[in-house]
């Protein structure tokens, strides 16, 4: 009783203007953001191509996901991507935020530059880099022909392409991580490095033992949204290989795109969908786990 | 000493990072036989690999739709993150928290599950093939909320208070009081969900089959994919200079507020 | 402001959502008939549509045919079938794809034509019974009536094949890497090769398919499809060895492995082969008029036996289920296939009509005295083969696409293992379709 007038008085001081304010984003979830969570969730028990009704087929699209050969291959080749990816970005961001962070002029000029490819569309990334990964004529194997190496696959060998795809994945988007090193070195206090000058410890233990783990929160967000990334590529293999060659670049959600677009195949993307969603959390919950075990110890 | 390595280093960063774009610029000018080669110059340099481009696809008309879709998603995304925001850090009511964790819980849904629902959505509304199902799903974000309420926890109370007590109305408040005062993050939101949006390309190619409504990065996507380049290298990288120009503009004369807008959010992460 | 904004967005819903274009089955007008009637959406099958509407509405004041074209945004087969679930069908239409038909009867958008009388007098007489059968449906009705075919052929440049001192058309696959060991070869001495005995996309898009692998294997097969009675039947001898050829065409490097860049290399004369359609007579006459080449059956395995058949690129004809004047339909749908009418169809589209007497007949006669090349089509017309009425045809060609990547371009796999794994991954897909 008592609980109900308290509930009911604490309406009756409700700022009327906060359920007005705020109306316009409950709108939008509930038909952008509920309403398509439980759609997918009726979605992958159905066969489905728009046009024609939609066809109750229980869990068919899960025993067709577990014994779909490209399913488990686009997830293999984000494993790849991410192998690559991830430890050449972590590499490469921190390098240069390492030196932009010293005492050097022109330190906006650097990260300006760094950022650059950031800002850019993907689609142009893409075109650009498709020129210089072409085989025949392509810039980086003209160049390597003159100084005596053959050309190399880049993107029309199956074991070089989703590398390929990698390393320009990373050229787009170390500039974001640069920056975020950046503001991550300083935060560290400078006095820690004194103290530890002070007590003789080198450079490179300071490196290892202050830097390093005073960066760990800023490594875990660079990790987890770059394998969000990873799990989100689409318009690099989509432009650059289509998939290709032998499928060694089909990425989830091309796979995903595919079967809803080309094959409409809707039930079965959703299912997709879903279940790609569900590796995503899982790699990620597992990613801040381990990283955050590597801390404390 | 150490320095001069410090600054070769960078500086071949530098170089890694922003020659590969002089090249593209230099190759959508050169004839098509030197765009293979590394260097910039050439002696003829046309604009005849842009000619092609402008008369093979509708890229104008692809730059005005993607104007108008980008403005229309960042003004909306502005407008009711600043007034969500603003309810969930000032107005007391309840469900307030029930709902920011709802909104918490929002960004952390992968986007590949509601891909196929959301544009499932789009068909039977009727909206594929409009600038409605474009702009649409990305009209509000959770994360432009969760800035602008973080940015408003640090008003001090009183301001308000004062503008309620002289008779101000709620909306007044807003207008007069709020939106002055967030203009740093309007910036960050405002920069991010345009140039986010600006490059989308996933969304308007399953929305959007009707050329005259494509948005930039799409039309290109279909020239280099389609057969419309014939094969030309000139023309593709002539259509991706034309991609990249408008961005690279807005941000030759913003880049300090696109650095930082990333660098602060990446910090909540 | 922000009221105005939302009341904006809302009118600008509202608007959208209303507009909302239809179109589809016609009311009659002061008590005669009209039907809608969709042609294909290119220049000269509209052309055609045109000329044979105009002369029925001459002839038959009170049956009214209205032609409208098909939105060239969208492919047809994905237009006819919102129509039929929104039941804005048209009564007629031209241009069904056998691959299709699944997928349209399915949803029980169309009209057993084999319901009509005369059709066992007619359509027969036409299309020779033997080929007529392979469009029957499972459930033995006749849902579309074949109109027009591109038989999928070899092309040969004589001047490059005679060049490199091949004087007789290769037409079996020992013949054929004979010739791509002597044509493909470095003609001028810069270092790279200049002349290549063929050429094909080496990604696995599914309808390239149609210009390669389901061609040959039908030529190999002596007229077997993929399918036999709804179920995977295409693993077997005769895939592998098409499979093993086009394998033997990449590994010996009597192909290409990469895109060509700076046109066609047929029309450059960088190619002396290619498998085409009719349609590829007069692309040549307007990019490479200067070009001396022929046109032959698709070659065959060593031992092969008996005709050549090929993969037909076939439209069909069929009357929707949603029709209102299935007897009026059926009458212009029989007015279509009239020798006076396929032979317009010669002359306006340059594609075969589905007919057994093109070269017996003297009507053609003309035609084809103008038109030699033409004739070769005409010969193979009878022993082409259609696409099968499976469901998802799309995903199993995808999938054999896949297969031919890896072992025909790639060589990574034998032709038996590409060939099982095709056939298990269609089984599968066939499977989920149930």
């Amino acid at each position: 009783m008592r609980y109900m007038t308290a509930v009911r008085g604490a309406f009756k001081r409700s700022n009327r203007y906060g359920y007005l304010f705020v109306l316009p984003y409950v709108i939008f979830f509930l038909a952008f953001v509920a309403f398509p969570l439980v759609f997918s969730l009726i979605l992958v028990f159905h066969r489905w191509n728009i046009v024609t009704p939609m066809e109750w087929v229980g869990l068919k699209n899960f025993v067709r996901l577990i014994h779909d050969p490209l399913f488990l291959q686009s997830v293999w080749n984000t494993l790849t991507f991410l192998f690559i990816h991830i430890p050449l970005q972590l590499v490469i961001a921190l390098g240069l935020a390492l030196l932009l962070n010293s005492r050097i002029r022109f330190r906006s000029f650097f990260r300006a530059i760094y950022f650059l490819p950031v800002v850019v569309s993907g689609v142009a990334v893409t075109i650009l880099w498709q020129q210089l990964y072409a085989f025949d004529y392509g810039v980086l194997n003209t160049v390597l022909n003159s100084i005596g190496i053959s050309s190399i696959p880049w993107i029309v060998d199956a074991r070089w392409a989703m590398p390929s795809i990698a390393v320009m994945a990373t050229w787009k988007n170390v500039g974001i991580y640069i920056v975020l090193f950046l503001v991550g070195l300083q935060t560290i206090p400078s006095d820690l490095y004194e103290a530890a000058s002070i007590d003789g410890a080198t450079r490179t233990r300071q490196f290892f033992h202050i830097t390093l783990p005073m960066l760990n929160p800023t490594m875990i967000v660079i990790v987890v949204l770059s394998t969000i990334g990873g799990f989100s590529l689409f318009i690099e293999p989509y432009v650059l290989t289509g998939g290709g060659p032998m499928q060694s670049t089909l990425s989830a959600v091309l796979y995903i795109y595919n079967q809803a677009f080309y094959f409409g195949h809707m039930g079965y993307a959703a299912t997709l969908g879903f279940v790609f969603a569900l590796i995503i959390l899982v790699v990620v919950v597992l990613q801040r786990r381990v990283i955050e075990a590597e801390q404390t110890s | 000493m150490k320095r001069l390595v410090v600054y070769t280093v960078l500086v071949l960063g530098a170089v890694v990072f922003a020659y590969p774009f002089l090249w593209m610029i230099a190759g959508s000018l050169k004839p098509e036989l030197e765009i293979t080669t590394l260097g910039l110059l050439s002696e003829e340099f046309s604009a005849r690999s842009y000619e092609h481009v402008l008369t093979k696809i509708p890229i104008a008309r692809a730059f005005l739709n993607s104007v108008i879709v980008s403005a229309a998603t960042t003004s909306s995304v502005v407008l009711f993150g600043s007034l969500v925001g603003y309810a969930l850090a000032k107005l007391r009511f309840v469900g307030s928290k029930a709902l920011y964790l709802l909104i918490l819980f929002t960004m952390m849904i992968p986007f590949q599950i509601v891909l196929i629902p959301q544009y499932i959505l789009m068909v039977k509304l009727g909206w594929t093939d409009t600038y409605m199902g474009l702009v649409a799903p990305a009209m509000m974000t959770a994360f432009s909320i969760v800035l602008f309420r973080q940015f408003f926890m640090g008003v001090p109370q009183a301001l308000i208070d004062a503008a309620r007590i002289d008779g101000c109305s709620e909306f007044g408040i807003v207008y007069r009081i709020i939106w002055p005062l967030s203009k740093p993050v309007i910036v960050t939101v405002g920069l991010l969900t345009f140039m986010t949006n600006w490059n989308e390309v996933l969304w308007p190619l399953m929305v959007v089959r009707e050329r005259t409504l494509m948005t930039m990065p799409q039309i290109v996507t279909l020239f280099t994919i389609g057969g419309a380049a014939e094969s030309q290298l000139g023309p593709l990288l002539a259509a991706a200079t034309l991609l990249s120009l408008p961005v690279v503009v807005a941000y030759v004369f913003f880049q300090r507020y696109f650095i930082e807008s990333m660098a602060s959010t990446g910090i909540k992460g | 402001m922000r009221r105005l904004l939302e009341i904006f967005l809302a009118c600008l819903c509202a608007g959208v959502i209303s507009c909302s274009e239809k179109r589809g089955a016609v009311d009659t007008h002061e008590g005669s008939v009209e039907l809608t009637y969709w042609p294909a959406p290119n220049a000269q099958e509209m052309e055609l549509a045109d000329s044979l509407v105009r002369v029925w509405n001459r002839r038959h004041p009170g049956i009214h045919v209205i032609m409208q074209p098909i939105p060239v945004s969208q492919s047809t087969e994905e237009v006819l079938l919102a129509a039929i679930a929104g039941n804005t069908t048209p009564d007629v239409c031209s241009n069904i794809w056998p691959g299709a038909l699944h997928e349209y009867t399915q949803a029980g958008g169309l009209l057993p034509l084999d319901m009509f009388a005369d059709f066992d007098s007619i359509v027969p007489v036409r299309t020779p019974s033997e080929l007529l059968g392979t469009f029957r449906s499972p459930d033995g009705h006749f849902y579309q009536l074949p109109w027009k075919t591109n038989p999928v052929m070899m092309f040969y440049n004589i001047g490059l094949l005679e060049e490199a001192g091949v004087h007789e058309v290769p037409l079996t696959y020992g013949r054929y890497l004979a010739a791509g060991r002597v044509v493909t070869r470095d003609r001028d001495g810069d270092g790279s090769i200049d002349v290549w005995m063929g050429e094909r996309d080496i990604r696995p898009i599914w309808w390239q398919r149609l210009f390669d692998f389901y061609p040959f294997y039908i030529a190999a097969s002596g007229g077997k499809t993929l399918f036999t009675g709804g179920s995977v039947s295409f693993d077997d001898r005769h895939a592998e060895e098409v499979f093993a050829f086009f394998q033997a065409c990449y590994r010996n490097q009597y192909y290409p492995m990469t895109f060509f860049q700076g046109g066609d290399p047929f029309f450059l004369g960088k190619k002396a082969t290619h498998f085409s359609g009719p349609w590829q007579i007069a692309a040549i006459a307007k990019f490479a008029p200067g070009m001396r080449f022929d046109v032959a059956p698709l070659p065959v395995p060593d031992d092969h036996t008996g005709p050549v058949y090929t993969s037909g690129d076939y439209k069909n004809i069929a009357i929707f289920g949603n029709t209102k004047h299935p007897k009026e339909s059926w009458e212009f749908v029989k007015f279509l296939i009239t020798a006076e009418h396929d032979l317009l169809m010669l002359e306006i589209c340059n594609q075969i009509p589905v007919r057994g007497d093109l070269l017996t007949d003297s009507l053609f006669a003309g035609y084809f005295r103008r038109n030699p090349l033409m004739v070769r089509f005409a010969e193979q017309a009878v022993f082409t083969r259609g696409m099968d009425a499976v469901p998802d045809l799309k995903e199993i060609f995808d999938t054999i696409s896949q297969q031919y990547e890896i072992c025909a371009v790639y060589g990574e796999k034998s032709p038996r293992e590409a060939v099982r794994d095709a056939a298990q991954h269609a089984r599968l897909i066939i499977e989920w379709n149930r």
